[in-house]
Parts: structure tokens; sequence; C-alpha cells
């Protein structure tokens, strides 16, 4: 090759490096102050984020860069200092992070429903059961004799966490749930949704959160699954806000953890949470201490429920919604009954 | 579902070109020196470090993150840089990837120049540093073999990216880590359509790569 034609080629491909660098870095315009978020991959992957976010950020001039992993390593990178802020579901972890002195100011904001997911011929007879603890049996007892199967996260997850505590509720400590038969009981390690798709696969049940499994029908993945049981309040799934600890890690951006904790518990930024309607649901119910909602209900609620209490204005008081919690749950599974 | 070409789409291209390419091209700035090194001297312990460099070949990516997360989270020595990420994070990470491919490939290479080069190289009376780069003229195909293969496994590779990246929308989200998050999502059509975007911009580069090589292409 003669000595021209390697410079020309060489120079070509220093040129595209160069070229893509600089467009990387026009492209990533420095935002003045930046928000470092650490999340689950199931509050994600909702959408939720990415549509309260500019909010926020338009508000407060900033960026938030949102880092998207289980559970356990989410408060990891707290623990660790590697970020400034955690959105994360796992009570009993949490509790023990704040009391660690790893984060501070933990404060609930919203909360969505687990629901449990199982094949629509439901063999372990789940839709008959008076609760998630006696769901939760019927599949351990249905499993056992060969009837059918449950494929657990098994990874450290919020999910995970929920499933564990109500195994335990039953009298199978997580020593036991461990050891259960591998011929009926999946321990994947994966995330919600190729659990799902695996429950599909297999003809099995599992846990999940209700907005993965709404994502999931609408991607029409998972056609022979549906909730076979939900609404109890064992099956309550709560969002917090932990601040890390800014005295343990001075560079963290401690303003602006606060802000935004401020600004998600205050009023306006609950009632963005709840106006977010994702598969013809809303996804997510708000419930800051000391938050009462000012904007109407909107997405999948039928005001036509609460026409006792709208005055024919369409807007239902936060206090009705509450009260009404089970009513508009069960109007939400009319409405998957008909998707 | 088709995809659509959007911004972010050419910006994730463009980090994924940046990421790799700074690291084949970090890593090969070290490895091809070192290889050269010691393909060329003859030392006591040789064989021992040519069987350490070729058994790195296949040296874990999520080891190569986990350890570059270890080193440069806050918690870490290295983490009052405050690197983790960044894509400087990514390119450290995939640039100990790179290394052990970039030196291997170089030692195989200079050894297979043939015996008479060396030989000819040596009666001419050239200076050392003149008979050094003789060879390594004749070795180019595989020392661009090197740069080849390194940068093949970088813009390939997801387990580091993610873990040390974060797959943060618009700063270190990559072709691999965003066709992670669009399977975990279940959008099968646009992750299969990312990898084709991937598959393309990998050919595209082998191609730039194999006109360096050789002008016979065909």
């Amino acid at each position: 090759m003669k000595q021209s034609q390697m410079v020309i080629i060489a120079v070509a491909v220093v040129g595209i490096l160069v070229v893509s660098t600089a467009a990387v870095f026009v492209l990533m315009k420095e935002e003045p102050k930046k928000l470092r978020m650490a999340t689950t991959t199931s509050l994600y992957d909702s959408g939720l984020l990415d549509y309260i976010l500019p909010t926020f950020e338009s508000k407060y001039n900033c960026k938030v860069d949102v880092i998207a992993v289980g559970s356990g390593q989410t408060l990891e990178m707290g623990k660790r200092g590697d970020v400034d802020v955690l959105m994360v579901h796992s009570p009993a972890a949490e509790q023990t992070f704040v009391s660690g002195g790893y984060g501070t100011n933990r404060t609930q904001i919203m909360y969505n429903w687990f629901v449990i997911v199982g094949p629509d011929s439901d063999p372990a007879g789940t839709k008959n059961a008076t609760s998630a603890k006696d769901a939760f049996q019927r599949i351990h007892d249905n499993g056992t004799a060969g009837h059918t199967k449950f494929v657990s996260r098994a990874d450290g997850s919020g999910t995970y966490t929920k499933e564990l505590g109500i195994w335990s509720s039953i009298g199978y400590n997580n020593t036991t749930v461990a050891a259960f038969n591998t011929n009926w009981y999946k321990q994947a390690g994966q995330g919600m949704g190729a659990v799902l798709d695996m429950c599909e696969d297999m003809n099995a049940y599992t846990l999940s959160d209700d907005a993965t499994y709404y994502s999931r029908v609408d991607v029409a993945l998972i056609p022979r699954l549906s909730i076979t049981k939900q609404g109890d309040s064992a099956l309550k799934n709560q969002y917090s806000v932990i601040l890390v600890n800014s005295t343990m890690w001075p560079h963290i951006n401690k303003t602006l953890a606060k802000d935004f904790l401020d600004w998600i518990s205050s009023t306006a930024g609950q009632d963005v949470v709840k106006s977010y309607v994702r598969y013809g649901h809303q996804l997510f119910v708000p419930n800051a201490p000391g938050y009462i909602s000012t904007t109407a209900i909107t997405g999948f609620v039928d005001t036509r429920l609460f026409e006792d209490v709208t005055n024919g204005t369409g807007e239902v008081p936060e206090a009705v919604l509450v009260a009404k919690d089970m009513r508009a749950v069960a109007s939400r599974g009319g409405a998957m009954d008909g998707a | 579902m088709a995809l659509e070409i959007s911004y972010d789409v050419i910006q994730v291209t463009l980090l994924s070109l940046y990421v790799s390419g700074c690291a084949t091209i970090l890593g090969s700035a070290i490895g091809i020196p070192l290889g050269a090194l010691v393909g060329l001297k003859e030392f006591g312990g040789k064989g021992l470090l040519k069987t350490i460099t070729y058994t790195m070949y296949g040296f874990p990516p999520v080891v190569s993150g986990l350890a570059i997360y270890y080193l440069f989270s806050r918690a870490g020595p290295l983490g009052s840089f405050g690197i983790l990420f960044t894509p400087t994070a990514m390119i450290l990470a995939e640039t100990l990837l790179v290394i052990p491919l970039t030196t291997g490939i170089t030692i195989a290479s200079v050894a297979e120049v043939d015996r008479s080069v060396k030989e000819t190289v040596k009666s001419l009376g050239t200076t050392p540093r003149q008979s050094v780069l003789t060879v390594m003229r004749e070795a180019w195909v595989g020392l661009v073999m090197a740069a080849m293969i390194g940068f093949g496994r970088c813009i390939a590779e997801v387990g580091a990216a993610y873990m040390v990246g974060g797959n943060i929308k618009g700063e270190t989200r990559v072709l691999t880590t965003v066709i992670m998050l669009e399977t975990r999502q279940g959008h099968f059509d646009y992750a299969l359509g990312l990898g084709l975007v991937l598959i393309a911009v990998a050919m595209a580069v082998f191609f730039f790569l194999r006109l360096l090589q050789e002008k016979e292409l065909l």
C-alpha cells in the first residue's frame, strides 16, 4: 500500500473520530446544575420520570441524570455516595439505610399496586382467593402438588422484597423460600418484564408491579396471562425519596436534592404525578404527607363512579378518591378484561 | 414499529463510536508498543508473560466494569475524580479490555514477521530504531487487526458500559445499553432496529480499518 493512500485513510479515520467526539460534546450541552438520581428499573420503565422530570428541570433550571438499576444496587450507590438522591420502594431496606446514617429526609411520595399475575385458566384458583396471602398459599399448595409454577424475581429488587414479605406472612421464611422445590418455584434473577415473559412461556404465576404488567400487555407479549388477584392492601407498593447523606459525602448536590424532594412532595409535584396516565391507567397515586389534591382526576377513573360527590363539575376531591380506592382498582381490573 | 431515526439514535450512535474509538486508540497506544517490546526483545520470563497476556483475552467485561466502578466510586480509592457515570469511566473500563488483545496480537504478528527480514535488516546495519520500524511495517496487517479486534470488543460490549456509565439518557447511553433498555421494556422491534444500527456501524468501521490494512479489498 502506498504511503499517500495510508495517510489519506488515516486522516479520514481520525477525522471521523474527531467529528463524532465534537458532536458528542456539542450534543451534551453542559447544564449549570445537575442532580443525579438512582431509581429502580420498574419505576424508570413505567415512564413516570420522563413525564414528571421536565417540569422540575425547567423550574429549577437543572438537569436530572437518572440511573435505573435494581433496588439493591440503588441503595448501594447511595451508601457509596455515587448519587445525590434515591427514589425507591423497599421500605425495610430503606429503614436500614436511613438508620445506618447513609440517608436523610426519607419521605413517602406515592404508591402503585403489585398484582398477582398468572395464567388466565388460573390453575391455583387465585381468582377466588380471599387475600394476597391466601393466593400465595394456593400457589404454594398447587405448586408443591405439581399443578402450577411460580417465577420469582429472586434479585434483591423491591418486588422480590415484597414477595418474600408475603411468603413470610404465611410462615415461609427467607431460607425456606430459597429452598422451595425448583420444579415449581423458579428463581429467575431477572427484571420484571423478563419474568412476565417467562410466566407466559411456563404458564406460571408471579408477583408484578401493575405498570410493568400493563406495559407488557400493551406490546402484546403476554396474551395468556391476566391479573388473578389485586387490590389487597398487602399489595401496596410504596415509593419514597431519600436524600443521600451530604455530611458523609460533601460533593453531594444537597441543595438540588432537597429542592427535588420539596417539589415532588408539594401540591404541584404531586399533581403532576397524579396526572400521569399510560396504557389507559393512572399508574401512581400520590400520597406525600399533607397532600390534598387540587386537580381533577384524569385517566382511568370514570367520574360517573363519583357522580354523588362531583356536583357535576367532574372534579373529584382527593378524600373521596382515597375512600373509593378499592372501587377504582376494581374499575381498573374491569378495563383490563376488555383489553 | 418502524425504527425512527431520531436525535436520540444519532446521539447514542455517536457516543458509541466515541467511547469505543477512544478505548481502541488508548488500548492500541498502550498495547502495540508493549506487544512489540515483548515480541522483539529476548528476556527471562517471556513465555510466562505471553501466556498471561493470551489468557487475559477472556477477561470478562463485567469484571472490568466492576473494577472501574470500585476504583472510581466515591467510596473507592479514586472517587475524588468524580468520573463515575461519565463516558470517561466507560472508556477506561473498555481500555482495560482492549489492552490484552492489542498486546497479544502484536506479539504474535511481530513474531510472525519472517526471520529473514529481521536478519536482512540487521545485516544492512540499520540502527535498532530503524529495524524496529521495518519489522513493524512488515507486521502492519497484524497491528491493524489488533485494533480491529479491540474495537469489535468495545462496540459490542454491554456489561461494563452499563455498570460504569449508568445508561443515562443523553449522556452515557450507548447502542448496546439502549438495546438492553428497550429489550427490558419489551420493545423487541425497536431493540432489533437498534441492533441493525449497531451492526451497520460496526461493519462500517471495520470496512475502514480493512482499507487501512491493505489495498486489495476483494
